[in-house]
């Protein structure tokens, strides 16, 4: 007899792999229905799950290659990356990723982007709430030494890049949309996905812009970001964008680069 | 903290919130899903949170997965116990089944062997997610498409044995008791009486799916005929028993589910009746 642990073990290589020799081990009773068929039921039910749960993640994607393409690959999905969570809502935020390397969607040279950007929309979503920045704590800091500050994003934000017009291919994929030729050469998107009041929202960015968010995003000082958005775009505004962002609330806190830099250290 | 009445309640699901919200339907209780609020905020758990003050709340677990030989997810019981202490539930339930091993999640509710093995580890298990949560939590019995040559003992005594050696709740879910005596062949009655009454803490009610060789629990229907005639067995037998209308797949309007509640609100009050 299989303790539990090989149990589990050969029942999981059945379902996900279609493991034969590890379902003849489990020891199922036959009563009228060979092990197989009873193991085939809750692979239905396992895969199930998943292509309905990153269908709800991923309908732009789904839409593009169709249900039966789709399907196959999240069967494909599955088995490469396996589910680290308890909650199925939490899967699927390697399937960008997955369908970067994945041969059948080669052409697709655009759908891994799709794909980011629709896990970005599902995990907006989701995300914190946060107040909007200390309009009266920033007055505090003198003006010559903004530079240093460091300005967290709202907990929702994405920034999604891609050298495809992805926004335009998301837009002309929602339900209702008419039928519509895109040219891939149109021109790439820097896109900032967030949640607001009104849900979640994508607005397209320019270079600096985005430049900026991305650098103050990964950590960067706002002196270090907005160097890196000048570079890009000689006409970046600094003062504008950051006023913009903050009125927004895709930028909600700050705090001194020293400070930070205290906090993290070991 | 709410305590659950003994009335119908109903399974909420995204696409009904809305409504609920709007219309505050006449209903006992709610039931929601704990990982669908497993998020740091949104619009979502703003809803519950909102929906918490005008109904008492359950919280049924689908991913704890008490059976796995794989040890306890403490990042997923850390999370459940954040979401207690911001929802108060009335009743905290999860699933005696197993979903997860060698660290892949299987996101199902799988059946477990009915040995001492896997009865110890429930337990232990059970004792160790009581403690983390500091109250009882409720264990429900699963539908199931097979049974294991290693079985040494029924299904029902395998239930009522956690129930007893950890003194947690039961979920008693009569579909599943129906399910499993059509696909396994024995007599749901014997099952019923086999239950410790007293720990029986809430009832769920569903529709299955019969066009296999198996009857699948699906949760897309209405419940069907027999599985409200064992429902009418286990209240006569146990006595009133919150009772919840689950329904996840092809979900259809609020008043089909309202309607099913109110079938089981009228079995439970001519139950109270004869009681009377």
């Amino acid at each position: 007899m299989p303790s539990l642990s090989e149990l589990q073990r050969g029942f999981a290589a059945g379902t996900i792999f279609d493991d034969a020799a590890a379902i003849a081990q489990l020891g199922i009773v036959s009563a009228g229905i060979d092990p197989a068929s009873r193991i085939a039921i809750y692979r239905n039910n396992v895969l199930g799950n998943y292509r309905k749960a990153l269908a709800a993640t991923y309908p732009v994607t789904r839409r593009l290659v169709g249900a039966a393409f789709f399907d196959g690959a999240v069967e494909a999905f599955v088995r490469a990356y396996p589910s680290r969570h308890g909650d199925v809502n939490h899967y699927g935020g390697d399937l960008p990723r997955f369908l970067a390397t994945y041969g059948p969607a080669h052409a697709l040279v655009y759908l891994p982007d799709i794909a980011r950007l629709e896990w970005a929309i599902d995990q907006a979503n989701i995300a914190a709430d946060a107040a909007p920045l200390d309009l009266a704590a920033l007055a505090t800091v003198a003006a010559d030494a903004w530079g240093d500050l460091r300005f967290r994003l709202h907990p929702s934000t994405g920034l999604i890049e891609s050298p495809y017009p992805i926004l335009h291919i998301w837009r002309a994929n929602q339900p209702g949309a008419g039928d519509e030729t895109i040219d891939l050469g149109e021109g790439g998107d820097q896109l900032l996905v967030r949640r607001t009041a009104q849900g979640v929202t994508i607005e397209r960015l320019d270079a600096g812009d985005y430049a900026l968010l991305a650098g103050l995003s990964a950590g960067a000082t706002l002196s270090d970001a907005s160097r890196r958005a000048q570079i890009l775009d000689p006409a970046f505004d600094l003062s504008a964008t950051l006023q913009r962002h903050v009125a927004s609330q895709a930028i909600v806190a700050f705090c001194a680069a020293t400070s930070t830099a205290r906090r993290t250290q070991p | 903290m709410a305590t659950l009445p003994s009335v119908a309640g109903i399974g909420l699901r995204a696409p009904h919130v809305a409504r609920v919200q709007a219309d505050r339907p006449q209903l006992g209780w709610l039931e929601v899903h704990s990982e669908n609020y497993f998020v740091d905020g949104g619009s979502a758990l703003a809803a519950l949170e909102a929906l918490r003050t005008v109904y008492p709340i359950s919280l049924h677990g689908v991913g704890l997965s008490l059976g796995s030989a794989d040890a306890l997810d403490g990042a997923h019981l850390k999370q459940l116990r954040q979401l207690a202490e911001r929802i108060e539930p009335a009743l905290i339930s999860e699933h005696l089944c197993w979903g997860r091993i060698d660290g892949r999640h299987l996101n199902d509710l799988l059946p477990l062997p009915f040995t001492p093995e896997a009865l110890a580890l429930c337990c232990e298990r059970i004792d160790a997610v009581q403690n983390a949560l500091g109250r009882r939590v409720l264990v429900e019995n699963i539908s199931s498409y097979l049974r294991f040559e290693s079985d040494v003992m029924t299904e029902w005594d395998f239930v009522a044995s956690v129930v007893e050696r950890t003194g947690c709740g039961l979920l008693f879910d009569v579909n599943n008791v129906y399910v499993n005596a059509t696909n396994h062949g024995f007599d749901p009655h014997a099952y019923l009486e086999a239950m410790p009454g007293p720990a029986i803490a809430e009832i769920h009610l569903a529709g299955f799916d019969a066009r296999g060789p198996c009857l699948i629990d699906t949760h897309n229907a209405r419940v069907a005929p027999p599985v409200w005639a064992l429902y009418r067995a286990a209240i006569e037998r146990f006595g009133e028993k919150p009772t919840l209308i689950e329904w996840d797949a092809d979900l259809p309007e609020l008043e089909v589910l309202l309607d099913e509640a109110a079938i089981a609100q009228s079995i439970l009050e001519e139950a109270h009746a004869v009681a009377l």
